[in-house]
């Protein structure tokens, strides 16, 4: 029995595991911190799976305990800066044709994007992956509305970010 | 926002771009041991409570009060004592519910505000502990002064000098705020450094909602 469910857990999350990679790779900042935060996901998707009924998809489910786990549980063991250097990230962008210009916009894009407290990168982390407000609201527990309004917030923050003498 | 809308669509373009954690390495990671916060408050706390809880219980005051003469006393006590075990069990019984009700499926504010809570109740505890300290310290001195025949000549100093009256209420009031005081830092830092992170989010989740 529970080694069904074992094998069942292990199945879906290895299917589903980009997601994990996802916000790894927004709240971290090399592949040190980046397999640390995915192992204690998983762990709290694991403890958390007996009590997964199914109703919803595997992958809403586990968008919000891994979110959780970013924000809340998660302890970073060594210091780290938000700032990340960007050079590192560079293989993101490997097999696109060169658009200097839109690569450089890019660049500064996830430079900005790292510049985010936790919770402005998990309203940026949802609205990339395409979540509507509700969904939004209903992980973070705020109301649609104010999901809303921060949202704009955020987007004014990023502009200010990549643009500072707002020329 | 135009620069957004490019992130947008090479994030969703690089979504498989990560080097695949295979099956076997998930199995091996779900029988690690979590490192979460919740795991090191739940630690800190049960060794807390443990540790107040063998306090109030070793600490046994018959011994002292029956030199006291005053049998009567221990009689007190013993309601005092059965109302302190009361007091203790209903505070396991708060820390075990809100352990229970710690979900990580939970909403993002309702896990912080969740996990706030089981800190706060031990807190509260480590409050009534310490308060019951200082109480049981302020009545041990009325006891030693009225009862304890060995007193009688400080008693006749106090009585007679101004001085040695402030000095000694000085000393034990001093004596009770260093201890208070000493707690309240080593508290601060230890959970400042496990719960900044935690309660900045929530602030800020706090603040958006406003």
């Amino acid at each position: 029995m529970s080694d069904n469910l074992e094998h069942s857990f292990v199945k879906q999350l290895q299917e589903n595991q980009n997601i994990i990679h996802k916000i790894c790779r927004l709240y971290t900042n090399g592949d040190d911190a980046h397999k640390d935060l995915f192992q204690e996901i998983t762990i709290q998707l694991w403890k958390a799976f007996p009590k997964f009924r199914g109703d919803s998809k595997f992958s809403t489910w586990a968008y919000r305990v891994a979110l959780n786990t970013a924000i809340t549980l998660y302890r970073k063991t060594k210091r780290s800066i938000n700032t990340i250097e960007f050079e590192g990230r560079q293989h993101f962008l490997n097999d696109v044709e060169y658009d200097y210009e839109e690569e450089e916009q890019l660049k500064l894009m996830y430079k900005a994007v790292y510049q985010l407290n936790d919770i402005e990168k998990a309203l940026i982390f949802m609205y990339l992956e395409d979540k509507d407000y509700q969904e939004i609201s209903e992980t973070l527990g705020i109301s649609e509305v104010n999901a809303r309004v921060k949202m704009n917030r955020i987007k004014g923050k990023l502009k200010k970010i990549l643009n500072p003498l707002g020329v | 926002m135009k620069e957004l809308d490019l992130l947008k669509k090479d994030w969703q373009k690089n979504t498989n771009s990560f080097e695949q954690v295979s099956e076997i390495e998930i199995y091996k990671m779900i029988h690690k041991k979590s490192s979460s916060i919740v795991k090191w408050i739940l630690i800190i706390s049960i060794l807390e409570v443990l540790l107040w809880t063998c306090l109030s219980v070793c600490f046994n005051s018959d011994d002292y009060l029956i030199k006291m003469k005053h049998p009567e006393l221990i009689q007190y006590f013993e309601v005092f004592a059965y109302f302190n075990y009361g007091v203790i069990l209903f505070f396991i019984y708060l820390f075990y519910k809100n352990y229970i009700t710690i979900s990580t499926t939970a909403s993002t504010k309702q896990l912080m505000s969740d996990i706030l809570k089981i800190r706060k109740t031990v807190q509260y505890y480590v409050w009534y502990n310490l308060a019951m300290l200082v109480v049981s310290l302020i009545i041990g001195f009325i006891i030693a002064f009225v009862y304890n025949p060995e007193m009688s000549v400080l008693k006749d100093k106090i009585a007679t000098n101004g001085k040695v009256m402030a000095i000694t209420i000085g000393i034990l009031t001093l004596t009770t705020l260093v201890f208070l005081g000493a707690f309240w830092l080593f508290y601060r830092v230890l959970y400042g450094i496990l719960l900044r992170r935690l309660y900045a989010n929530y602030k800020e989740l706090k603040k958006i909602d406003l």
